[in-house]
This record gives C-alpha cells, sequence and structure tokens, in this order.
C-alpha cells in the first residue's frame, strides 16, 4: 500500500488489523535537495588528460579524483549566467538523453601530456554517471515567513513582507522517515526509488541530527534525520530529476525519493498510520540571516496544507515548495514495482546512530579546533 | 458583460485619457487591475464591464487610437510539462488564479482570474510559468 493508501485503512480498520495485514507501505518525496550531484567517469582522451578544472555547459564540476572522474554538484553555477543555470540542470539534461559541452583543462604530466579538451559527452558516451547525493529526504523541514519590509528571495522561495505568505518543503506524512521515526527498518543499504530508478542509501545524510525535539508519537517537530542516497544516473527518468532555480539563491535539484517500510509489527504500523495533523513543525523568520532564526509558531502539515495559518494576528498564504502531486506519484511507481516483483526490499546492512550532535562551524584557533 | 484586457501602447498613446473616455464615451465601468508605464510606453490591465455592444465599441475605440488590445488569456502562460506542482505560486499570487487541489495535489491555472502582475514568474523554481506581455 501506499502510505496515503495505509493511513485510511488504519483509520477504518485499526492498528491491529493493519499491521496483521500489510507488508509494506510505500512512501515517497520530491522537492529540491541541494545536497546532490552525480560523479561521472568520462573516459580517457587520446592523448591523456589529467583533469585539474572541469566544466559541463559551463558549470564547474569538481575535479581532483585521478584523471577523468568529476563530481558536479546540484548547486554548482555557471558564472555567466546570473544563477539561472546549475549542476542541477546539467544533471536533468542528462537524464533527458542530451548532450553537455565537457571542457577541462591539465597541466600535463609524462602519462598525462594533454593540457585541454572541449567536446560533446552524454549518458551513452560516459562510463559510469552516478547521482550520489550526501543529504536527501529531511526527516522534517522548518517553515519560513518573513516578517521584514522587503521581499526575500532563498531557498525556502519567493518571502514576501510583512509576513506576505509561508513556504514549507517536507512532504509531511507520507515523506519517508516520518513514518520510520527511529530508522527501525531504513539504515545503509536500503533499497529505495531514487529519480525514477531503483537506488540504495548508502550512509546517513549530512547533518544527521536525530536528537532533534519529538512529539510524543516519535516523529521530529524540527529537521532531523537525513538520507546519503545512490543511484545509476543512466536508469533516471526526467519526471523525478529535475533541475530547478530559486531566485537570486542558486540552483537545485528537484528529485523524488520513495522508501519502502516493512510492517514488522504493530509499532511500526502505528509509525505509518501518522497523518499530516500529528507531523508539527516551526515557522521561522528568515528576515534575520542568521543559523538561529526566531521560532514565530508551531504548526501542522494540515495547517500548512490547509492554505493558510494564523501568525500574529494575521491569516497568512501558505505555499509548498515540494510536490505533494509527484510525491504521491513516487509512493504509486514503487507501490507497483514491488507487486510486479521488480523490487525486492533489502534489509539495512548497518542501522544509523541514534546518538549524533549536530555540529556548528565557528571561527576558532588550530588549538580550539583539536 | 465582463472582460478582461491586456492595452499596451505607445508614449503618444499614453498621453490620451483613454480611460475616461472609455467611461464617459462608451459607457463602459473600468477596472485597473495594473498599470505601469516608462520611456517605450505603458501597459495596462483592465477589466471591462458593460453592455456586449459597448464592450465592443470602446475596444474598437482603443484600437483605432493605436492601443494594442490582447486578451488577458495571452498574459502568462504556464508550461504544463515543466510544472512540479510543488505549489509556491499558490501563496504569492494575489488574485488566486493559482491554486492547489487537495485531493490531487495538482496546482490548477486559472487564466480568467489572472491580472498578468507577474509575481509567479521569478519564484517559479522550474521556471515553468511565461510572461507574454
Amino acid at each position: 500500500m501506499t502510505a496515503d493508501e495505509f493511513k485510511s485503512f488504519v483509520r477504518s480498520n485499526g492498528v491491529k488489523k493493519a499491521a496483521q495485514e500489510v507488508d509494506v507501505v510505500t512512501t515517497g518525496t520530491f522537492g529540491a535537495m541541494c545536497s546532490s550531484g552525480a560523479y561521472i567517469n568520462f573516459g580517457h582522451s587520446e592523448p591523456p588528460i589529467k583533469m585539474q578544472k572541469i566544466w559541463l555547459d559551463g558549470v564547474p564540476a569538481q575535479a581532483g579524483l585521478a584523471a577523468v572522474d568529476g563530481y558536479i554538484g546540484a548547486t554548482a553555477l555557471d558564472e555567466t549566467n546570473n544563477m539561472t543555470h546549475g549542476g542541477a540542470h546539467v544533471i536533468e539534461d542528462l537524464v533527458r538523453g542530451k548532450a553537455v559541452r565537457l571542457r577541462a583543462t591539465g597541466y600535463g604530466t609524462d602519462c598525462y601530456p594533454r593540457k585541454e579538451i572541449d567536446t560533446w559527452v552524454s549518458l551513452q558516451t560516459v562510463n559510469q554517471a552516478v547521482l550520489m547525493n550526501v543529504r536527501n529526504a529531511y526527516q522534517n523541514y522548518a517553515a519560513a515567513t518573513n516578517s521584514s519590509s522587503k521581499t526575500l528571495y532563498t531557498y525556502m522561495g519567493k518571502l514576501l513582507p510583512e509576513l506576505g505568505n509561508a513556504t514549507f518543503s517536507s512532504a509531511g506524512a507520507v515523506s519517508p522517515l516520518i513514518n520510520d521515526p527511529y530508522y527501525r527498518t531504513i539504515g545503509v543499504g536500503t533499497r529505495i526509488f531514487l529519480g525514477g530508478a531503483q537506488g540504495h542509501v548508502i550512509w546517513e545524510g549530512t547533518q544527521f541530527n536525530p536528537g532533534a525535539p519529538r512529539t510524543p508519537n516519535g516523529v521530529p517537530k524540527r529537521p532531523a534525520g537525513t538520507l546519503a542516497v545512490l543511484g545509476d544516473l543512466k536508469q533516471m527518468n526526467p519526471e523525478f530529476v529535475k533541475g530547478l532555480t530559486f531566485t537570486r539563491y542558486g540552483s537545485s535539484l528537484g528529485i523524488g525519493v520513495g522508501v519502502p517500510i516493512p510492517i514488522l509489527d504493530e509499532d511500526m504500523a502505528r509509525f505509518c498510520a501518522v497523518t499530516d495533523a500529528e507531523v508539527m513543525t516551526a515557522v521561522f523568520d528568515y528576515s534575520h540571516a542568521t543559523r538561529t532564526r526566531p521560532v514565530l509558531k508551531e504548526v501542522s502539515y494540515a495547517d500548512l496544507r490547509s492554505g493558510e495559518i494564523e501568525i500574529k494576528g494575521k491569516q497568512v498564504p501558505t505555499s509548498s515548495l515540494s510536490s505533494i502531486y509527484k510525491a504521491r506519484k513516487v509512493a504509486e511507481v514503487l507501490k507497483s514495482w514491488i507487486l510486479k516483483g521488480e523490487f525486492a526490499l533489502q534489509e539495512p546492512v548497518q542501522s544509523f546512530p541514534r546518538d549524533r550532535p549536530l555540529r556548528t562551524l565557528d571561527v576558532r584557533t588550530e588549538r580550539e579546533a583539536t | 458583460m465582463k472582460t478582461k484586457v491586456v492595452l499596451t501602447f505607445s508614449p503618444e498613446a499614453s498621453n490620451q485619457p483613454i480611460t475616461h473616455n472609455l467611461i464617459a464615451k462608451h459607457h463602459l465601468l473600468v477596472n485597473i487591475l495594473r498599470a505601469e508605464i516608462d520611456e517605450v510606453g505603458g501597459k495596462m490591465v483592465l477589466e471591462l464591464s458593460g453592455k456586449a455592444d459597448d464592450i465592443r465599441g470602446g475596444i474598437d475605440y482603443l484600437k483605432a487610437n493605436r492601443v494594442g488590445v490582447r486578451p488577458i488569456k495571452e498574459g502568462v502562460r504556464r508550461d504544463d510539462e515543466a510544472c512540479t506542482h510543488c505549489g509556491m505560486c499558490v501563496s504569492i499570487c494575489p488574485t488566486k488564479a493559482l491554486t492547489i487541489d487537495p485531493r490531487t495535489g495538482k496546482v490548477s491555472f486559472n487564466e480568467e482570474k489572472c491580472v498578468a502582475c507577474g509575481v509567479c514568474i521569478d519564484a517559479c523554481p522550474p521556471r515553468a510559468m511565461e510572461i507574454l506581455i
């Protein structure tokens, strides 16, 4: 069953029956996930080159991995294009089957004499092209608003002045880690839906913060767990891999992630029965450009999805940044794969840590850092 | 009847009292939804209410005075292929022309309600909205 179907099944039949009758719940999310990117092995040229600097369609990719491996990050920007064209768009173009222009320079060595190359590559011409995202599928996320007198352009979208609107980005009750709040079934090795292909969870995601405050049902009320994921870009579908542009912020990758959750017992059934009304988050004031923004209010995803929330006596219209339409589609596709026997659930080979402090970056001396 | 039109005019035409004439000579109710003027001319979005004949007469008058008249439907276009139905546009649209259906999760665009203000254009992450005027 999809997460939506399971929640209504529990409403009608109760947790006990759901635990007995349902094997797997498919969850999904589709949103802007900035900490994404792809590594690509371009193959060797004749004469060969040890690439020191790489550009794909004008977007700088990371070199420094042997000779012809590169990593293109979703938020890397083509500096000539006013923040409207970035690594995420290059990744989408590749998934669409398009050719992209590869330029690279190197310093030339006895074994790699070539110093520059300017050519075209596509998913057909390269060896490996692997999406490897170090932080996806946040277990809950903040909601954003703006109390200042000017419009703000942020990674949380366009925030109108004087609490003109509020945006949120989690898929809420259908989102993967919301349904397995203590990471009982999701861990290293879990097979997942990634960008329309099958991929894997490869590690805890960066900024993994299991210690975030939780409601009594176990669901975090703030950004908490995250997933590092990996999958074959060559198998992906542009419907679930989308280059996005946030004005005056830059690019990000819209990506569909789905995780199947086995209903091992009544506890798991209870976790997966969670609804938008039971998932809480905080509305932060993004007019404070600091890492500790003030919280204006705690709201549920049912509140956020109702179209407006009340803040300081004002009715504030709300917008989602993640697509619930596509999140449900991810869950549907994953369910159909499982039913057809095309997707086998994989038990984690290692669980996530439950105690991981979230550290900050401060300006410190060498001695303070050790 | 009611209709919404997008007017574009040259600097010469912008010196004429066209809205006054629409009201006084063509007996129309004119609601100015948006107006802007700069060195290359002006742009106005009007809602015209009145008898069908008067609306036709008013539009003929505008055209005779070198004012470009286009239906509002040609103001903003959505690329349905590019739209991911996230809903970012929903909370910033001042006329609620963009709404999300809670059942399907899809964002619908009601062109009749759009006043071509353009606030959605740079807010759309997949860049699905395009302003044509």
